[in-house]
């Protein structure tokens, strides 16, 4: 930590943030290495800490030798306002030496809503913000994680970004920064040297092109040799992968605050709003066994009371139940317990709810998405009423007394029906809950409405976003008909997934209009009390900008698209068809289990599904 | 004597801006990593059962917090204190400890005062000034604060729960000074209380708790041991 922080700290909400020294923080001799790296979180240190790429990151490079990994988060509102007056720039976690002293800083774009803070921890960090106007006395700005995949809003202010998984590509960028400082080359050798790495993408050699009525035409070279398109990068045998044997603990709550064991990555259900679902694919489950052993070093090493089996999906791991039921069988008596992120609601088992949850059955999660079974088949997801009576029945009668669902509002073809559907299940889960429960308590339901957000690389690529007054009406349209008292509804403003949208599918125009935000004062855009939509009106009408022609304009769908050389794998043809399908209400089946959908990732990447096999668990 | 080790320990720069809630975390993995063979609760959830003397202020160093853990077996102490060490961060550290005997009081329920000992910089004022404050102090009755608690705001005498001040000094960087004050549900001083009393800003302070105690009369005893009776 900076010493000049100190002073500070006794004046700010929650100081334990700032300071570092947890147990398994790295703090490596500076003068020992070559490349030092920040890892920097756009978002509080609070959730931050919680990001399981970064863990393995630091892990990576803090075991070479030649490197090292220092964390750095954005400080909350009133820890920079004193920052500011104090001159104090922003530093990273374990020196406490400023950004500028690191080789690379790498930013990890999680979503879109936290773009004004990267602008912002730049300009506390006192680096320049646009790529042009640094030097190479400047750290390299890197980034990556799934908003790389339409980077484009972030182009001039990124050196350079990383598509895929960066297990194997992040050796290979230290090893060229290493020898780049080494033979004291320009920022600009360096440059092309990581541009002609695979999955490695340097906007600034790139220019758009735009037709007379500012639609985007294409995305132009202006250096020979740099590849037309940038494929992501994907880690065939999962299972050779290192794992982190430490992760760092922190002392104040942060969320994720558990040992993460990452049981599969990938996901084929091929929900088609959903983008994870596209651009992480293969699917490939990690072995048993090797889970096992990473689960009890990182326990021994962190103390750490619950461990969660993290995937998109964990409940359509192949050997979910036996395998937690022997880390039930082997934790349960020293007070650590298991916990299932993202369980499907088709896939769950209730038995297995049960054993893991034998410890408190307050809230239950679900996520149906839409209302009608018509609307839950354009999206493919792929769950039946049928399948959620019986397993909401059987969560009331095993004890649970609240259940919370999740659905979106404004998917494509979505109709009044669609939305009378959702008021319908929330009174059905209720009247199942007085019908069927078991505890004492009162049944209760929690309806989470969010607004679609249409993503780069989904099927539903194309299409408009709802303007902000129609989904604003149907949330007041849900809100009359969800006025109980055992009904909870929530449901984020429709400001803050409009803009959502605007940055999801947007181009190197809207560079502008980010730092324009950004000095109005706009930053934390993901938290409701730090959201100031008027700023961002003002910053798009500042900079000549119409932000609904990126969120609300329907796409043509031969159309040049600003993320298209941006390649998950997933041919866009397969979108289209994608597309096709939705509208007629077809579902696409999982090719883990069923036909090959044809999405192109596995011959375009070289890769396939990976399964465990059956009794493969000691 | 019972399965139950009571230990002091330290809290050091590096540690000091944690909440109570985040040192008992940190406490509770501490064990887990060190294997040590804590009694669990009973229950859904079973927790390690421990217990931890008044909640030091966000901010605050201590040489003399206090913690119970109760094993699963008879534990030698010092073969504890060797082995949680290894596993405490860096700032924490266990500096004695000693089985307890049956049906000794809870921390919580026997500890009444606490020594501190307070550097302020220059801009507070010198050691004269706190030396004229105190002597005035103690020719008065009564002084009344507004205290906030979660139940509002209420008007409360401070000037019984400053029992001493003492060791009044220049030091390299303004003054130093110790002093003993109420602590717990009953007569507890705030740190920006004693800032009131005494005349200075408790957010320029560095304050250390040096001591816990059972107060009897004017005598201190302190929660582990029978040493540094005042």
């Amino acid at each position: 930590m900076d010493k000049r922080l100190l002073p500070l700290l006794p004046m700010v909400t929650k100081p334990g943030r700032y300071t570092n020294h947890e147990v398994n923080a790295q703090h490596k001799d500076w003068s020992e290495v070559d490349v030092k790296v920040a890892l920097a979180f756009p978002d509080i240190y609070d959730v931050g800490m919680g990001h399981l790429g970064f863990k393995i990151l630091y892990a990576l490079i803090n075991g070479r030798k030649d490197a090292l990994a220092e964390r750095v988060y954005a400080p909350w509102v009133d820890l920079q306002a004193r920052m500011e007056e104090n001159e104090i720039p922003l530093t990273a976690l374990e020196s406490g030496l400023a950004l500028t002293a690191f080789d690379l800083v790498g930013f990890t774009l999680q979503y879109e809503l936290s773009y004004s803070n990267i602008l912002k921890m730049l300009d506390l960090a006192q680096i320049p913000r646009r790529s042009s106007e640094r030097n190479a006395s400047q750290p390299l700005i890197m980034a990556g994680g799934p908003s790389a995949f339409n980077v484009e809003p972030l182009a001039d202010f990124i050196d350079f970004v990383v598509l895929g998984e960066g297990e194997e590509v992040i050796h290979e960028i230290l090893d060229v920064v290493k020898n780049g400082k080494a033979e004291g080359v320009r920022k600009e050798t360096l440059l092309e040297r990581l541009a002609l790495m695979d999955g490695v993408y340097v906007p600034d050699l790139y220019k758009p092109v735009y037709d007379d009525g500012g639609k985007f035409v294409a995305l132009e070279p202006h250096r020979p040799g740099v590849p037309m398109q940038i494929e992501k990068r994907v880690i065939r045998d999962f299972n050779s992968l290192p794992y982190p044997e430490e992760f760092v603990v922190p002392y104040v709550e942060v969320i994720h605050d558990r040992v993460m064991a990452e049981i599969m990555r990938g996901c084929t259900r091929g929900c088609r709003y959903c983008q994870a679902g596209m651009i992480y694919r293969p699917v490939r489950e990690r072995d048993p066994n090797i889970l096992k052993k990473q689960i009890s070093r990182l326990v021994e090493s962190t103390g750490y009371e619950e461990i969660s089996l993290s995937s998109l999906s964990s409940g359509d791991y192949g050997q979910i139940s036996p395998l937690v039921r022997d880390l039930i069988a082997e934790y349960q008596g020293c007070g650590v317990s298991i916990s299932l992120p993202s369980m499907r609601l088709d896939s769950f088992g209730m038995e297995l709810a049960q054993e893991i949850q034998r410890v408190r059955k307050t809230g239950l999660t679900f996520a149906p998405e839409a209302g009608t079974q018509r609307l839950r088949n354009v999206i493919n997801k792929n769950v039946s009423d049928h399948d959620l009576k019986e397993v909401v029945q059987g969560a009331f009668a095993a004890g649970w007394s609240r259940i919370k669902l999740y659905f979106m509002i404004g998917l494509p073809t979505e109709t009044e029906e669609d939305l009378e559907g959702i008021v319908d299940l929330a009174y059905k889960v209720l009247a199942w809950g007085k019908e069927f429960r078991s505890a004492r308590r009162r049944p209760e339901v929690t309806i989470s409405v969010a607004s679609f957000v249409p993503k780069a690389h989904t099927p539903f690529q194309w299409v408009a976003q709802d303007s902000m007054d129609v989904l604003r009406s149907k949330q007041s349209f849900l809100k009359e008909r969800l006025r109980h008292p055992a009904i909870h509804f929530s449901y984020p403003k429709v400001e803050e997934s409009f803009l959502e949208a605007v940055f999801a599918r947007g181009d190197r125009r809207l560079a502008a209009v980010l730092e324009r935000a950004v000095d109005l004062g706009c930053q934390f855009d993901s938290w409701t009390e730090c959201f100031r939509f008027d700023l961002w009106v003002q910053a798009f009408s500042d900079s000549g900008i119409d932000p609904h022609v990126y969120a609300e304009r329907t796409r043509d769908l031969f159309e040049p698209l600003p993320w298209g050389h941006l390649s998950a794998g997933i041919d866009f043809d397969f979108l289209r068809r994608e597309w096709k399908q939705a509208q007629g209400g077809i579902p696409t089946l999982d090719c883990r289990w069923d036909d090959c959908s044809k999405c192109g990732v596995c011959p375009n990447l070289q890769v396939a599904n990976a399964i465990v096999k059956e009794k493969s668990v000691e | 004597m019972s399965n139950v080790i009571r230990f002091q320990f330290s809290r050091g720069s590096e540690v000091r801006f944690l909440s109570h809630l985040d040192l008992v975390r940190t406490m509770e993995r501490a064990i887990r990593r060190a294997g040590l063979p804590m009694a669990y609760s009973e229950g859904f959830t079973p927790r390690p059962i421990m217990s931890y003397g008044y909640a030091l202020p966000v901010g605050i160093l201590s040489e003399a917090e206090y913690g119970d853990f109760t094993f699963a077996v008879d534990l030698d102490p010092e073969e504890f204190v060797r082995c949680y060490n290894q596993h405490l961060p860096k700032g924490l550290e266990v500096l004695w400890a000693e089985r307890l005997p049956e049906k000794t009081p809870t921390l919580m329920g026997e500890i009444n005062a606490a020594s501190w000992r307070l550097f302020l910089p220059q801009t507070s004022g010198g050691p004269e000034q706190i030396k004229a404050r105190w002597e005035w102090l103690q020719g008065v009755d009564s002084f009344v604060v507004k205290r906030d608690t979660k139940k509002g705001s209420r008007e409360i005498d401070i000037r019984p729960f400053l029992f001493d001040v003492y060791e009044i000094a220049p030091s390299s960087t303004g003054t130093v000074f110790d002093c003993l004050c109420g602590l717990g549900n009953e007569a507890n001083l705030r740190m920006e209380e004693l800032g009131d009393l005494l005349g200075f800003d408790h957010l320029e302070a560095t304050i250390t708790r040096t001591g816990q105690f059972k107060k009897v009369g004017n005598h201190y005893f302190p929660p582990l041991g029978n040493r540094g009776c005042k």
